[in-house]
């Protein structure tokens, strides 16, 4: 979700809020003779109202769970996610009068801290990857299916090769080394073909086939474009077409890469935020409930 | 063979449309990771809940001096019967500590917890802030007549009053007539020769440093016990111990009273003194019968009959002449030079004042010279220099404080319980203890 202009009405509100509790707090901690503490009342005002934020917050997972509910809009209940889910920090943070108390309260204060921040973290790259991930990766398909589309590439690569220089001794390219692999194919090319077949066989495969092949000249996109034109001017002009094709399922091979890289950035730090907000919801609770009786 | 165009329909055909019925690991190391870390805190708590052991719901680490509590929750969360509820209350303190009311007419009583918080780690629950102590002084009212103490103390640095006996018409109420000025001057008339008085040659704590330059030596407690005392804890070590004529005056300011005798009179009531001067005279004459002819001096005084120039007394006459002249020259020259004394119309002897020495200038408040040691005293009684009054009040005044009790993280400290204790101590009980060790270190 970017943060644009439809934000404006959350990000006031949420401003008014923190000056108001900020105000309270500071002529609260200064006319308390033990100074601030979550049990007094209006430490406990701000224990609930922080907690109510970060239940609306977690709430937004149970929303989704049910997306033909009329519960309001998807985006309204993004927008009060970040904004009320941030807001329960200083909230909180006034609660326990900026101290991380005892060996729960410490757990929560630190899961919380952990949990707004990485939630921030996570705001901060859905507002710059996605336009970026539309610049760079125009060929950016579903992530769950990249390995499908990846295997296509590669079974389209070797169709192209095969037209060309024969059928592929598959099993013996994927498992033999670069040396043994090239003298097999080239038992069945002919002296033109002869430099595709090794090519495609020696660099271009294993590229398509293994994914954290990083190192290959490949994986570059102006190295890979000096490959394609070495190889063109040992080939004959006929032969053109297909590298063209290789050179744009190797540059689609590159994107689909990139996708993945970047979808590890966009969702991985969900890994973290979302099962430490379900353990300060369930530790929350504990905290609540025993504070009723100390 | 040329590529097929990479139109919208081409790459829909790629995706298998059932994808999403196929958990991807991504998500399912999500899912695994939100069942896992609540479970793992469902565990650590189940784990202290089994152990009957309270001590994760802590508020935060216990104070230096409740620290061996940490584990027995119960000894001041007393659970109350039939309700969820143990909450501290006074009465867990009280079980403990018997603190005394600050005033008996103060409107209202705060709650132990309302001025030492617990749970915050503090070395010392007695560090309370100054808000503890202005919300009533600040604007003071009592529940009875009006007090007589100032009424808007905000803070101290700038809000606290002159000390009561800076205030105008405040004066040294002793009565013991010295001259500091005089006292601090070069080349004293000392015991062995000239001597410079420095301040503690008289005034020093309780605990005996070392000797004394002008004085007996004889320490007031066992060196032994007293050194077992590390200086913070002695509480002989805050005030300055009264001065006393045997301990301070006694090698310069002698009690001769004859030129017969070596000694001085004791430093006593003029009673014990007159019967030490009868004594003294009495067993001295049985050995000395030709002193009982004394020779007058030469005295032709005006209108007076011409004194026989040798005259012959018998013993006791001798005696009471003798004690007459002694006590002639103590109370009209020796003692009168530092007490007050009055002659009475028909008593025989003098009557002293008492000497009204105030040991304790802050009657509400403590004071510790020895943390103020590191200081040379005229840095803050400067008046002693000049002094000629016994009636002049030497306490530095609040200023003097503020210069270095001013409040933030490079001064001394300048909150209320520094120097003023709300309690009553003089109110306190005793109280019994009521816990075991091994009760006080098990986890409830």
């Amino acid at each position: 979700m970017r943060i644009d202009r439809t934000h404006r009405a959350w990000l006031i509100a949420s401003l008014i809020i923190l000056g108001v509790a900020t105000a309270i707090y500071v002529v609260y901690a200064a006319s308390s003779p033990a100074g601030p503490s979550g049990g007094s009342a209006i430490g406990l005002t701000f224990g609930i109202a922080g907690s109510l934020c970060m239940i609306f917050a977690g709430l937004l997972a149970a929303r989704k769970k049910v997306p033909v509910w009329r519960l309001g809009r998807a985006q309204t209940w993004m927008r009060g996610h970040l904004w009320l889910g941030l807001l329960s920090l200083p909230l909180i943070l006034f609660h326990g009068g900026f101290k991380f108390g005892g060996p729960l309260t410490s757990v929560l204060m630190v899961l919380l801290i952990v949990v707004v921040v990485s939630g921030l973290f996570g705001a901060v790259l859905q507002h710059y990857m996605p336009p970026l991930m539309t610049t760079r990766i125009p060929m950016e398909t579903i992530f769950e299916q990249v390995d499908r589309v990846r295997a296509q590439l590669l079974a389209e690569a070797d169709e192209m090769v095969e037209a060309v220089c024969g059928p592929l001794n598959l099993q013996n390219v994927a498992r033999a080394p670069r040396a043994r692999s090239a003298v097999a194919t080239a038992t069945i090319a002919t002296t033109d073909t002869l430099p595709l077949c090794n090519f495609y066989s020696r660099d271009m495969r294993p590229f398509l086939q293994q994914e954290r092949a990083q190192d290959r000249a490949l994986s570059n996109q102006i190295k890979a474009a000096g490959s394609f034109q070495g190889l063109r001017t040992l080939l004959p002009a006929e032969l053109h077409d297909t590298v063209k094709n290789l050179e744009d399922i190797c540059e689609e091979e590159r994107q689909l890469r990139r996708q993945i890289r970047y979808h590890h950035w966009l969702h991985g730090w969900l890994l973290l935020h979302v099962p430490l907000s379900l353990a300060l919801l369930l530790l929350g609770c504990a905290h609540a409930i025993m504070a009723l009786r100390y | 063979m040329a590529r097929a165009k990479l139109t919208t329909k081409n790459l829909a055909q790629r995706i298998d449309l059932e994808y999403f019925k196929h958990p991807h690991p991504f998500r399912r190391l999500r899912f695994i990771l939100s069942v896992a870390l609540p479970v793992i805190a469902l565990l650590w708590l189940g784990w202290y809940a089994l152990a009957r052991n309270d001590r994760i719901y802590s508020g935060g680490r216990m104070s230096a001096s409740h620290g061996v509590l940490s584990a027995r929750c119960s000894a001041c969360h007393v659970a109350q019967v039939g309700t969820f509820s143990a909450r501290a209350t006074d009465k867990g303190c009280d079980t403990c500590h018997d603190a005394p009311l600050h005033h008996a007419n103060q409107l209202f009583t705060p709650s132990c917890a309302a001025c030492h918080a617990e749970h915050r780690g503090h070395p010392r629950l007695a560090v309370t802030a100054d808000v503890s102590c202005t919300q009533c002084h600040a604007n003071l009212h009592t529940t009875g007549a009006a007090t007589h103490f100032t009424s808007d103390i905000t803070r101290f640095v700038g809000g606290h009053p002159e000390f009561a006996a800076l205030r105008p018409g405040g004066v040294d109420p002793g009565t013991i007539k010295l001259n500091h000025a005089i006292h601090l001057k070069h080349n004293l008339r000392g015991p062995d020769g000239p001597v410079q008085l420095e301040c503690d040659d008289c005034h020093r704590t309780a605990k005996p440093e070392s000797r004394w330059r002008f004085g007996s030596n004889t320490p007031a407690v066992e060196p032994v016990a007293q050194n077992a005392i590390p200086p913070s804890m002695d509480p002989s070590r805050a005030y300055m111990s009264p001065v006393t004529y045997a301990q301070h005056c006694a090698a310069c300011h002698g009690l001769q009273f004859d030129a017969r005798f070596q000694e001085g009179v004791p430093h006593d009531t003029p009673d014990v003194i007159h019967a030490f001067l009868l004594q003294k005279f009495q067993k001295y004459i049985p050995g000395h019968l030709a002193e009982l002819s004394v020779t007058a001096p030469n005295r032709n005084l005006p209108h007076q009959p011409i004194p026989p120039p040798v005259r012959v007394f018998t013993e006791q006459q001798w005696v009471a002449w003798r004690v007459a002249e002694s006590e002639e020259l103590l109370y009209r020259k020796t003692c009168a030079q530092c007490h007050a004394l009055r002659f009475a119309a028909n008593a025989p002897l003098p009557s002293v004042a008492k000497s009204n020495i105030t040991q304790r200038w802050f009657r509400h408040a403590v004071f510790n010279h020895d943390t103020h040691k590191l200081l040379k005293c005229v840095e803050c009684h400067s008046g002693a220099l000049t002094s000629q009054e016994t009636a002049d009040v030497l306490l530095p005044g609040i200023a003097t404080c503020e210069k270095c009790h001013r409040g933030g993280r490079e001064a001394a400290e300048s909150r209320c319980f520094e120097c003023h204790t709300y309690h009553d101590w003089k109110g306190e009980k005793r109280v019994k203890g009521t816990f075991t060790l091994s009760a006080s270190l098990r986890s409830n």
